[in-house]
């Protein structure tokens, strides 16, 4: 028999299947006019720099991101602390600010007598690579504290209890607990956390400049590309940012899917 | 005069819209308490504030004398058991039981023996290896109450411990939990929304309503009528003349 479609679903479908068009559109031309130019991208001594500089800095970020955010995340989801909704607030602020504006805190910051004083005690940050991981830092650290905060809100605070009823102590329960019980939003979230880390351009533009062959990481290669006219290169060099962005949100998903099946039939309440 | 395991003197607690108001009993050694009342009367946040779960608005809440806060968690010595039984569920069943041994770094062999024995105590040996995921509400409750009684609590305290529980699972295990205060030398303190659970198995009962308690009687006389008309209303004894 057949179905009516109503007027409401027929125009949201509508909807969707235009923008899955356009956004197909806008990344198949880049993807078909890249193409040709991979073979040239891999044998290029600059974007081969620039896919070394990426990765490192941003499995370096993001392993940093984890360092900071988890005991933030922990802090604000489970311990009492004075101000806890004004350090939410700053905690979690970066995340609807312009990346350029958090590039250009850091810049105000590390351009100042502080930063000077770390410049003595050999932390270079400005027009160095290591302001690349900063940059990436500050762009992720509020979406991994986001994260982290709601994986350990979601989790049963009862189960922390019970294991210190058994004689758990406060790093026993974290360590055997509460981490083991939160390891599938980690991995997505690190997961995520290096995607972004990895096509993050606007704070590290601020703050570390693009210098060829030393800050340039895969999306300054692709504007620098862009700005000497290498459009084929620039689009071989965004074809390697798309697949890392694509493998890793469906590594993700992956992810996602087996932690609802593991955790099919456990109710926190 | 000996030291009550556990001890409610004038105790308050809000948390919430529930409001826990002057509760005050003991409990005797290896003696078995109820309290009994209807959903949202209380019961479980008093049966967490014996565990020292919230600090008290006032009053005190002493466990051998002490005020529970003032021990630390890891040494209260309490084994608490939830009404949906609250299992690791990243641990198989034996991982589970050996959880308080091996945070205290008892041996290998020790936590084998102990897990051992007490999985065949509460006939659960055949699921070790599973998952809690896995297992039935009776196999999950008897694991939760292993988990609990291997470290030899002083106190146990149970959550509506059979309420999801199928009628013959529940008599079965009425059995074992009546013997359990003898056996691991422990009082028992339980909360259930049952009469008849609450008379077949405590030697005294506390009626709890709107965060007060009515009443406290021994078991045989919970059903004699008092002055108290909320009570009997409760106890389902109205006077229908």
């Amino acid at each position: 028999m057949k179905q009516k479609i109503s007027l409401f679903d027929g125009a949201s479908l509508l909807i969707a299947f235009l923008t899955v068009l356009f956004l197909t559109a806008s990344i198949g031309t880049i993807v078909i006019g890249g193409m040709p130019f991979l073979p040239a991208a891999f044998r290029s001594e600059e974007v081969l720099f620039s896919i070394r500089l990426s990765l490192v800095t941003s499995t370096l970020s993001t392993l940093l991101c984890f360092a900071v955010g988890i005991p933030c995340a922990y802090a604000l989801a489970r311990c009492r602390m004075p101000l806890r909704n004004l350090c939410r607030l700053v905690l979690e602020l970066p995340l609807s600010l312009p990346y350029l504006v958090l590039g250009l805190c850091l810049l105000m910051m590390f351009s100042s007598d502080a930063g000077r004083f770390l410049k003595e005690f050999g932390i270079r940050v400005i027009f160095e690579p290591a302001g690349i991981v900063m940059a990436q830092w500050i762009v992720n650290i509020p979406f991994v504290i986001r994260l982290m905060r709601t994986a350990l809100e979601e989790l049963d605070e009862r189960l922390e209890f019970i294991a210190g009823t058994l004689g758990a102590s406060r790093w026993q329960r974290f360590l055997t607990i509460t981490l083991p019980l939160c390891r599938n939003s980690i991995l997505m979230a690190a997961i995520l956390t290096w995607s972004r880390a990895i096509g993050e351009f606007g704070a590290t533009l601020m703050l570390v400049g693009v210098t060829r062959m030393k800050t340039e990481t895969l999306p300054a290669s692709i504007y620098l590309n862009i700005s000497t006219g290498d459009n084929g290169m620039a689009m071989a060099s965004a074809i390697l940012l798309l697949a890392i962005s694509g493998t890793a949100l469906l590594l993700s998903a992956l992810l996602q899917r087996r932690a609802a099946s593991r955790m099919e039939g456990i109710s926190w309440r | 005069m000996a030291i009550a395991p556990l001890e409610f003197d004038n105790f308050c607690l809000r948390r919430g819209d529930m409001r826990i108001t002057n509760i005050s009993f003991s409990l005797q050694e290896r003696e078995t308490f109820a309290i009994l009342g209807r959903t949202g009367a209380g019961k479980t946040l008093l049966l967490e504030s014996a565990a020292g779960f919230y600090p008290p608005e006032s009053g005190r809440v002493l466990l051998y004398g002490t005020p529970v806060r003032d021990i630390p968690l890891t040494e209260r010595r309490i084994g608490f058991v939830y009404q949906d039984y609250a299992l690791f569920p990243h641990m198989t069943v034996e991982d589970n039981i050996a959880y308080g041994l091996r945070v205290r770094r008892a041996s290998h062999a020790e936590q084998e023996e102990k897990v051992r024995t007490i999985a065949e105590l509460l006939g659960i040996s055949h699921v070790r290896k599973n998952y809690p995921q896995t297992l039935s509400g009776g196999e999950r409750q008897r694991v939760a109450l292993a988990r609990a009684l291997v470290l030899r609590p002083r106190l146990l305290l149970l959550d509506e411990p059979f309420s999801s529980l199928d009628p013959a699972t529940r008599k079965t295990l009425y059995g074992k939990v009546r013997r359990i205060p003898h056996t691991f030398n422990c009082a028992v303190l339980f909360v259930t929304h049952d009469f008849r659970e609450a008379q077949s198995l405590a030697s005294r009962i506390g009626v709890m309503a709107h965060g007060k308690m009515l009443c406290i009687r021994p078991a045989d006389e919970l059903f004699l009528r008092s002055d108290d008309p909320e009570l009997n209303t409760f106890l389902g004894l109205e006077d229908h003349a």
